[in-house]
């Protein structure tokens, strides 16, 4: 007898693509908004510049991942009929969308590329990493979603 | 499908957030006393680029009692020009150094500036124009001196000639008639260039008396973007002794200054200032303004006088509490480049006793502003008086580049020169049928 898990349509050798991809992104924003804190208490440009380039490099690499994800949850009904799934999909949409913001605040010339609005949108982001990558977790953790299948 | 259907939406206010106010009218930024709106701080800066056309066999329009013509073509990047005494005319042909990609906005805006600016290579060499008859076509054509580092300002002293290469001050020996000069000059003193070198157009004049230059040398950024430390001896115009190359900084916080020349009844020292970018279609004004000894005009800190700039951290306001107004704004982001006072009596009586502009032209604001030489007229040494477009064309009927003005002079006879950077052409302005022949 087998559990029969919620499925990843987009695997390279069983393992799923979406969970690959989405330590990148989740790293460089989190760092974003270290970094911002960092040139907000120092003004040292160096860190804006690096905020600047953490939000681009984790925007790339997050749009993958968004639409390995997206597959994914169309893959499979099992994986749409999650909660966690929703709120997981929905956040990290938003996540995108003011990342994509944040980018282009960090755009601008010295000291307003950053404080106040770039360093706000960062924490918000990292907030809200926090509740969507809850919600992966217990997609992965709690409803074995991309797991194999095994005998028990 | 939720989750998709947030993107285009969310694409759409972002948009729509990048837009700003509304452009005003040019005319309530020129003179003594300009219209200055709210900060509007971008998320998408309007970069209104135009395209490049060139001219065909188009040519700049001028008002009644004026002519044009081209005095030479087929140039790469023409941007200044300077009339030695026995009436040759030298062409910098010169572009910009590569700049460092620092963060991923330097790579967008490489893309967007490359539109703007002239596919031709340029020579980073001086030619040599000879139109010894003054019928406007020139018999001699030759290469000047050769092999600079992205050249910009030209004064001649005596028989010294002074050149502002972006990295130094060079001198050369010049016999008057000399059509070519292949000594390798001796450098007078060091400009700051460095990796960034992000104002790189270094502006050259001499004291009425020869006994010092003036250097004008831009900031290294649009508003301290690649840091305070970047920006030493820079947004400044240096007083340089011609005899020991000593230097110090005449005048501090002047963004990007250019056309550094003397007016001839006051005898003072005037500039044109390009302002900074990105706080909206009008602000800040780039102005025309005399230059006090030890003024300093804003830059970074603040901007037309005393307003801060809340880009700029940590701020000065000891520094701030001396800023000089300037006296006269030509309205924002027209790039004035080119200034030249008139003193002859060659053009007609409207344009004696004033100074022409030249207008490089926007790229950041929508519509676009400058692509002109204009006039403003002075009085007892002061502007007095709105300034007047005089030679214009320089925009198509559809808006696109056919060239952009950047140095002007006044040659031998008075006519007045204007080096055209991506038409290749220096043009030349005379009184219209009242040429002398």
């Amino acid at each position: 007898m087998t559990i029969d898990t919620p499925r990843s349509t987009l695997r390279i050798a069983g393992r799923p693509l979406h969970a690959m991809l989405v330590p990148i992104p989740i790293g460089c924003f989190v760092a974003t908004f270290a970094t911002d804190i960092v040139y907000w208490r120092t003004a040292n440009i160096m860190w804006a510049d690096m905020s600047a380039w953490l939000l681009t490099g984790g925007l790339a690499v997050a749009a993958l991942a968004a639409v390995a994800g997206v597959i994914d949850f169309l893959g499979d009904r099992r994986i749409r009929s999650l909660r966690a799934a929703w709120i997981h999909g929905l956040g990290n949409c938003l996540v995108l969308a003011l990342c994509l913001v944040n980018a282009l605040v960090h755009s601008r010339d010295a000291y307003t590329s950053v404080v106040p609005t770039g360093l706000i949108l960062s924490g918000v982001v990292v907030l809200m990493l926090a509740v969507t990558g809850w919600n992966g977790w217990t997609m992965v953790y709690r409803h074995a979603v991309g797991v194999r299948e095994r005998p028990r | 499908m939720k989750p998709l259907h947030l993107a285009p939406g969310a694409v759409a206010a972002l948009l729509l957030a990048g837009c700003g106010p509304g452009a005003i009218d040019p005319h309530r930024q020129i003179g003594a006393d300009p219209y200055l709106p709210a900060i509007h701080q971008y998320l998408m800066p309007p970069m209104r680029v135009p395209t490049i056309v060139g001219w065909g066999r188009a040519a700049p329009t001028v008002p009644a009692g004026l002519e044009v013509s081209a005095l030479a073509t087929g140039l790469a990047n023409p941007r200044s020009r300077y009339v030695l005494p026995n009436g040759d005319i030298l062409v910098v042909e010169s572009d910009g150094p590569k700049p460092p990609i620092g963060r991923p906005k330097d790579f967008v805006m490489s893309l967007i500036e490359k539109k703007a600016h002239s596919k031709v290579k340029a020579g980073n060499r001086i030619l040599l124009l000879r139109d010894a008859d003054g019928d406007g076509a020139p018999e001699l054509r030759t290469v000047f001196i050769d092999h600079l580092n992205h050249p910009f300002g030209v004064v001649l002293v005596g028989s010294d000639l002074y050149l502002a290469d972006t990295d130094a001050v060079l001198r050369f020996d010049y016999l008057t008639g000399q059509t070519a000069i292949h000594s390798p000059g001796v450098k007078l003193t060091d400009l700051p260039a460095g990796p960034i070198n992000h104002h790189w157009t270094k502006s050259l004049t001499a004291s009425p008396d020869g006994t010092k230059l003036f250097a004008g040398v831009g900031s290294n950024s649009n508003i301290t973007e690649n840091g305070i430390g970047a920006e030493l001896g820079r947004a400044a115009i240096w007083e340089i002794d011609r005899a020991t190359g000593a230097h110090r900084e005449f005048a501090t916080g002047l963004r990007n200054p250019n056309g550094l020349q003397f007016e001839p009844v006051s005898h003072a020292l005037w500039t044109l200032v390009n302002e900074r970018d990105e706080l909206g279609p009008d602000l800040v004004p780039d102005y025309l303004t005399s230059v006090k000894d030890g003024g300093f005009y804003g830059w970074p800190y603040s901007y037309y006088g005393q307003h801060l700039d809340p880009r700029v951290k940590p701020q000065r306001p000891d520094l701030v509490r001396t800023a000089i107004r300037p006296d006269y704004a030509l309205s924002s982001h027209v790039a004035p480049l080119g200034l030249v006072f008139t003193t002859g009596a060659t053009l007609p009586p409207a344009y004696r006793g004033g100074a022409f502009i030249a207008e490089h032209g926007s790229w950041d604001r929508d519509p676009v502003n400058g692509y002109k030489v204009v006039y403003v007229p002075f009085s007892g040494g002061r502007p007095n008086g709105m300034a007047r477009d005089v030679v214009t064309g320089f925009l198509d009927a559809g808006g696109h580049i056919r060239g952009r003005p950047v140095g002007l002079a006044l040659d031998g006879r008075g006519a007045l020169l204007i080096a055209d950077d991506v038409g290749g052409v220096v043009w030349r302005v005379t009184a219209g049928g009242a040429e002398p022949r």
